[in-house]
């Protein structure tokens, strides 16, 4: 009774083909992937990363090509892709720039470290740099409120407490082809221990 | 058997009936809005709050533990729980806002919550008058919202498909629509895209809803967020008036509501029946209003010379007597009566007796069958409401071939309903030269190549039943007046605050919505005496009554049993079904 008119998708190519494909081997692991699920549904996830680390993103095309690899309905495909930021829905670039802006990173300067970003891209949140090289994004909380303000790179990568400097420094590590350095935090209930032993030790 | 107590009272139940539907059921009232009885329950609006506890038992002995005052120990669920998805159990203590003023504050604080965002536009919204909503609201809302923020917008008026309209804003995200698409029709065309204050249902990228059921989303949806782009702003619910019917447009016998105002058909909406079509209806079926509001045939008409391109207008008089003439001056052998599956049982009845009385000749009739285009839902093959009625009365049953002969050898046609030319059954070709005096409701290419044609009422304009392919009789009721039928004076019809308080002399009063038409019963009875006889119905019940103590499997059918039983299942005889 499925009565789809997928016909009319403008931005969709004609007669089902898409300019998408998935090689034999990812087509493999997928099989693998679905006996690990007692449902296939479950599989939707797993296999729209495998589609974002091919194709860049996971645009309409992209999300068809996962509902009609796993006998899924398009709409399903489209509502999971939809419902989490971290899927890029059209073609980002090569390094996306999630700007936490939500309460503990906004108290703390969110705001004025994606105003930098703004003007030294010279772009808006939401837009890419003509070069495609960053997207920049504004994020909700990304639960490192402890280290606010703080962004992460690409779906990978989080830079913590935020300043202009630092700022300058990652972009400039991203051009080059770097990671920016991984940054060791300690927990704040670590440094309260040995500033509690330290008081301790001047009693002496 | 198990038992619950529910603020005080114990009731007794059988199996785990769901706690909302059973609170429901015994006449309280809980707001909900996601909850359907007919799908799955994912309790998303948290509307449905109640305390639930159960009495505790000492595990060695089975007994109830007694606190001190000798009174029975209740454990609480730690919070409070939404009884759409809980399952009762033996023991359970259930409180409702009736008794618990916890359970009332959640209300508001949920209703208060889910207002956020909503436009509280009910003054130009559709849903207004029949909005749970708007109804939860006033009932169990709070006095204000402490929001004072701007609203989220979201997308106004998308065009989800070709009949539904959506506006995000007024979505609360229950997933109704969306459930019923995955558990109902299974088209799996609508999901809830995005999350948090950003949700709201949507098709794939390049896909549109054109779910053949798809405007049951429409009633679903416990807010005006999904519109009937037909139906859209065309008229305020409480200005309506509702009238139980059939959907006439193919032999599932799907039990509707039809909402007119001023004797116009505005929208055709499901009416509950567990028997045929649960809640739900098709889009098609939500068509029919343009067969009953246009294109009808008013007042008699006649073609005055057989070269003239159109009818005239003629009178009730003139066409009796022109078919009188008419008949008069034929040989019986090359006059056809054709009976029609599209006609109600009463309709057919009488036809048969005028035929057998006058023209001594039982009427034939053809199916109208479109094999494939059922889908073991609510669409059928069978094109027509009444195809075993026709067989129950016993007409004649043509094929198409025995038809078209049938036809080529007749003189004079006498037809009732049916548009054979539309169907591609007759080209206006092969009925050029014949007498073809036409009983229909509408202007058909039949009405518009015969040479006479005499209006009849539809299916909403009378009182007469219909048997579906699944056997079961089920009746109309009039919804229209006609010319000549008066709501007032009708007591078995209903009226609407604009038909009790509307004059002629008011403009939103129209006559013109009143079709020149009369039952077919009434018209064979006025024929009939042209002949000296007396077929004199008044009311399909009397044909139904005359038809009763001839066919047997029509014996002690009533309109009241019918009501009563939500149709009557027939049991057609065998050689009856070997026909079909
Ligand atoms: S959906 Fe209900 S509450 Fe909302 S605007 Fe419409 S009538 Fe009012
Ligand atoms: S559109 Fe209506 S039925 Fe669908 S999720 Fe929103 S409120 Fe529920
Ligand atoms: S608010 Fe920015 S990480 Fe939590
Ligand atoms: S009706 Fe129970 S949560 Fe919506």
């Amino acid at each position: 009774m499925s009565q789809k008119s997928s016909d009319n998708g403008a931005s969709l190519s004609q007669n089902g083909t898409s300019a998408y494909k998935f090689t034999k081997e990812q087509l493999a692991e997928i099989e693998v992937l679905k006996t690990k699920y007692p449902e296939v549904q479950a599989v939707t996830l797993p296999v729209l990363w495998m589609a974002q680390d091919t194709f860049g993103h996971v645009d309409p095309e992209v999300q068809r090509l996962v509902a009609q690899t796993l006998d899924l309905p398009e709409s399903h495909v489209h509502g999971v892709a939809e419902f989490y930021t971290q899927y890029f829905k059209e073609p980002k670039g090569k390094h996306v720039l999630d700007v936490c802006t939500c309460l503990s990173c906004h108290l703390c300067g969110g705001m004025d470290i994606l105003g930098y970003l703004e003007n030294k891209l010279g772009i808006k949140a939401g837009e890419t740099t003509p070069d495609g090289q960053f997207t920049l994004q504004e994020a909700e909380c990304l639960g490192a409120c402890g280290y606010a303000p703080m962004m992460q790179i690409t779906n990978d990568v989080y830079v913590n407490h935020l300043t202009p400097e630092k700022v300058d420094r990652v972009l400039d590590q991203l051009a080059s082809g770097q990671t920016p350095d991984f940054e060791s935090i300690p927990m704040p209930l670590v440094s309260t221990t040995s500033n509690n032993k330290a008081a301790g030790g001047s009693d002496e | 058997m198990a038992e619950i107590v529910i603020d005080g009272i114990t009731y007794s139940f059988d199996g785990k009936p769901k706690l909302l539907d059973f609170i429901l059921s015994k006449d309280k009232d809980v707001p909900f809005f996601c909850y359907h009885p007919s799908m799955s329950a994912p309790a998303n609006c948290r509307m449905c709050m109640v305390k639930v506890g159960q009495y505790v038992k000492n595990r060695e002995t089975g007994d109830y533990e007694l606190d001190d005052q000798g009174e029975r120990q209740i454990r609480w669920f730690p919070k409070l729980q939404t009884s759409c998805n809980m399952d009762m159990m033996d023991d359970m203590i259930v409180h409702t806002h009736e008794t618990d003023d916890l359970v009332k504050r959640a209300h508001k604080d949920t209703l208060e919550m889910i207002l956020i965002n909503h436009p509280l536009d009910c003054p130009i919204c559709d849903q207004a008058g029949e909005c749970p909503l708007q109804i939860q609201t006033y009932k169990y809302g709070p006095e204000g919202s402490r929001f004072e923020v701007k609203k989220q917008h979201k997308p106004k008026h998308v065009q989800l498909g070709p009949r539904v309209t959506l506006d995000a804003e007024r979505c609360i995200n229950c997933t109704r629509c969306t459930r019923f698409t995955d558990e109902i029709s299974q088209s799996h065309q609508l999901t809830i895209t995005r999350r948090g204050d950003k949700n709201h249902p949507t098709t794939a990228p390049g896909t549109e809803f054109d779910d053949p059921y798809s405007m049951n989303t429409i009633d679903l949806c416990p807010v005006g967020a999904l519109t009937s782009t037909d139906f859209r702003f065309k008229a305020r619910v409480w200005e309506m008036n509702q009238t139980p019917g059939l959907d006439i447009t193919n032999g599932k016998g799907v039990n509707v509501d039809l909402w007119t105002r001023d004797n116009v058909v505005l929208r055709i909406t499901p009416r509950h029946n567990p028997h045929v079509n649960e809640y739900w209806m098709t889009d098609k079926g939500r068509d029919a209003i343009h067969l009953y509001n246009e294109e009808r045939l008013s007042t008699p008409a006649i073609r005055l010379h057989p070269k003239d391109i159109s009818l005239v207008m003629s009178s009730w008089d003139n066409a009796y007597q022109t078919t009188q003439e008419i008949v008069e001056s034929t040989d019986p052998k090359q006059i056809l009566v054709l009976g029609s599956p599209y006609a109600s049982v009463e309709e057919n009845g009488a036809w048969m007796q005028f035929s057998e009385a006058i023209l001594k000749q039982l009427p034939s009739y053809t199916t109208h069958i479109e094999k494939g285009s059922g889908d073991g839902f609510l669409l059928v093959d069978d094109q027509a409401p009444n195809t075993h009625g026709c067989e129950l009365l016993g007409l004649k049953k043509r094929t198409k071939a025995a038809f078209k002969k049938a036809v080529a050898e007749a003189k004079v046609i006498l037809s009732l309903h049916d548009d054979y030319i539309e169907r591609g059954w007759l080209s206006e070709e092969e009925i050029k030269g014949k007498t073809w005096i036409y009983f229909g409701t509408n202007h058909t290419q039949m009405a518009k190549a015969a040479t006479l044609t005499i209006p009849i009422t539809c299916a909403v304009e009378h009182t007469a039943s219909y048997i579906n392919v699944d056997q079961r009789i089920q009746r109309t009721y009039p919804a229209k007046e006609t010319k000549y039928t008066n709501r007032r004076l009708d007591l078995e019809m209903s009226e609407g605050r604009l038909d009790r308080f509307g004059t002629k002399f008011d403009h939103w009063v129209n006559e013109d919505h009143k079709v020149d038409c009369k039952p077919l019963w009434e018209i064979v009875g006025d024929l009939s005496l042209l002949w000296g006889h007396t077929l004199s119905y008044r009311h399909g019940r009397d044909v139904l009554d005359a038809l009763g103590s001839k066919i047997p499997a029509l014996e002690g059918v009533t309109y009241q049993a019918m009501d009563d039983q939500r149709g009557l299942l027939l049991t057609l005889s065998e050689t009856q079904e070997a026909s079909s």
